[in-house]
């Protein structure tokens, strides 16, 4: 047993010496495989930490009558929080809001104006509610439309928000649709661009495998290096395809981020760096064992 | 125990009667040349023996065993005992002549040690010594067949099939090539030579099978080439 072992990677080490090219070549097609797989690997994560941050902006606010007592308020906040599909609820009183809006409207004269002659403050104090998940905020507005104290509020600005809620919901639904047909379809060209690589260079050797069976070795024995040799190639091709995506992330990730912060690609890449490690260099030994078996097996016959 | 036996073989490809109820028994230690045209089928009973085809018909016995009922095992097995010598040569392109002969050992289990004393003997019986780290690609047409000799000789076969061995071969190398298999066949290895040289089955004076139209027409003790 350990001497078949040994034999069968003396066979793999020399195999790979003398048909460089043929394994260069090989390895260079997975790579390229592995690049495809994990740029829409990063691609849908990142994509998924987008539509999450979008969510997570989203929010409801209830305004109050001016006369509401600050505690009263308080209090409803309390009772709101009871609620199971509600995350977190910021209260923000009269003077606060217009701190706010002034602050916001520092560059607008005509509206400090509009206030100075005002002499009063027209602002409501209000509840910002976020939602654990955006596709209750409607169930929260029927709740707070149902409640007691929904005589005590001015507005409830749900209107404005729930179409683009609505629309994020729709496009996550046909992301996650497409992004994972897309996967899949990419998985699928990897798997033939890796095969047909690994299938064309052991066609090549048809002659020594026929050779071999001629000389009672076993399939196993045949087999045995061609398959350390696929896994070998993806475990290769992995450590290339990180040298490649390393750097460019490292160079792209900023551009992207100035352009636009909410794509967070270098945060996403470092803080899953483990699992794209994983993932890829799982699939590369995949890859190159299913193809070295496959192709192997088609000249394996007794 | 007989060691071949061949029991109303019939073999057809596509349709097409390549051999038609042949049967015939070949003795331990035995030299048989099997002679008839090209496309007679002499090469298909050497495919059948080693299970690289099976007979549309009949079946094959070796020591007494049918070997269409072998498992892929004892086919990998029956290919150890039978070595197969061809016309182009078939050796391992990526592997030198060493290799070559240590790589027949190793798929028959031999152990390192035996692998690196019996080699260089092997190689220095087929003169060969100075070729050990030669690839095939290096080797004359008659290096090369001696090297395959070595490798068949490696696994200690009980039968050797030969090809038509000399084909490719100039007359110096050719009778070098005979002069070898019946060196080995004196030393107790049966031998089937499939040939259509005359001259070579009339010098050896052995056992001859003549083949004809699928059948056999003449299978004579020390027989000469009549077709």
């Amino acid at each position: 047993m350990f001497i078949s072992l040994k034999r069968v990677l003396k066979t793999f080490w020399q195999g790979i010496l003398r048909n460089k090219s043929l394994f260069f070549a090989c390895v260079l097609m997975m790579t390229l495989s592995l690049l495809i797989f994990t740029a829409t690997l990063i691609f849908r994560g990142v994509s998924f930490k987008l539509i999450e941050a979008l969510k997570s902006k989203m929010d409801l606010i209830l305004y109050f009558e001016k006369d509401m007592p600050e505690e009263d308020i308080l209090k409803i906040r309390e009772e709101l929080l009871a609620n199971p599909l509600i995350s977190e609820i910021n209260y923000i009183s009269q003077e606060e809001a217009l701190a706010i809006f002034k602050e916001r409207n520092k560059t607008n004269p005509t509206l400090q104006k509009v206030l100075e002659e005002l002499g009063e403050n027209p602002l409501s104090a209000s509840l910002t509610i976020r939602a654990k998940d955006s596709k209750n905020y409607q169930e929260i507005v029927n709740y707070i439309e149902n409640s007691s104290f929904k005589d005590k509020l001015i507005n409830i600005n749900l209107a404005e928000n729930q179409k683009i809620i609505e629309r994020i919901n729709k496009f996550t639904k046909a992301f996650q649709l497409i992004s994972f047909s897309v996967i899949i379809i990419l998985v699928i060209i990897s798997i033939i661009i890796t095969f047909n690589t690994i299938r064309m260079a052991i066609h090549s050797l048809r002659q020594e495998i026929e050779i071999m069976q001629l000389v009672g070795a076993s399939f196993w024995f045949i087999r045995g290096p061609f398959l350390i040799q696929g896994a070998f190639q993806g475990l290769i091709s992995s450590v290339l395809a990180l040298l490649i995506l390393v750097p460019t992330i490292l160079w792209l990730g900023p551009k992207i981020e100035n352009f636009a912060p909410e794509i967070a690609l270098s945060l996403y890449f470092w803080s899953n760096f483990g699992y794209i490690v994983i993932i890829q260099t799982c699939f590369g030994l995949f890859l190159g064992l299913i193809s070295s078996f496959w192709a192997i097996n088609k000249y394996l016959k007794i | 125990m007989s060691l071949v036996y061949f029991k109303n073989i019939s073999k057809s490809y596509n349709g097409n009667l390549i051999l038609d109820n042949i049967s015939f028994v070949i003795e331990p230690g035995e030299f048989v040349s099997l002679v008839g045209r090209s496309g007679v089928g002499k090469t298909t009973i050497l495919r059948l023996l080693i299970r690289e085809e099976k007979p549309t018909k009949g079946r094959i016995f070796f020591e007494d065993k049918d070997i269409s009922k072998f498992s892929p095992r004892e086919v990998f097995i029956l290919r150890r005992k039978i070595g197969m010598i061809f016309q182009d040569f078939k050796l391992l392109e990526n592997k030198d002549a060493f290799e070559n002969i240590a790589f027949a050992m190793e798929v028959s289990g031999y152990s390192e040690e035996s692998i690196y004393r019996d080699v260089p003997e092997l190689l220095k019986l087929v003169g060969l010594e100075k070729r050990a780290n030669n690839f095939p690609y290096q080797l004359s047409a008659g290096e090369k067949q001696r090297l395959v000799i070595a490798r068949v000789l490696a696994q200690r076969p009980e039968l050797i099939l030969a090809d038509e061995p000399t084909g490719n071969l100039d007359p110096i190398n050719k009778w070098e090539i005979i002069k070898l298999l019946s060196k080995i066949n004196e030393l107790g290895t049966a031998i089937i030579l499939a040939t259509h040289d005359k001259e070579i089955v009339n010098t050896l004076n052995k056992r001859v099978i003549s083949l004809e139209n699928g059948k056999i027409v003449r299978d004579e003790k020390e027989g000469k080439y009549i077709i």
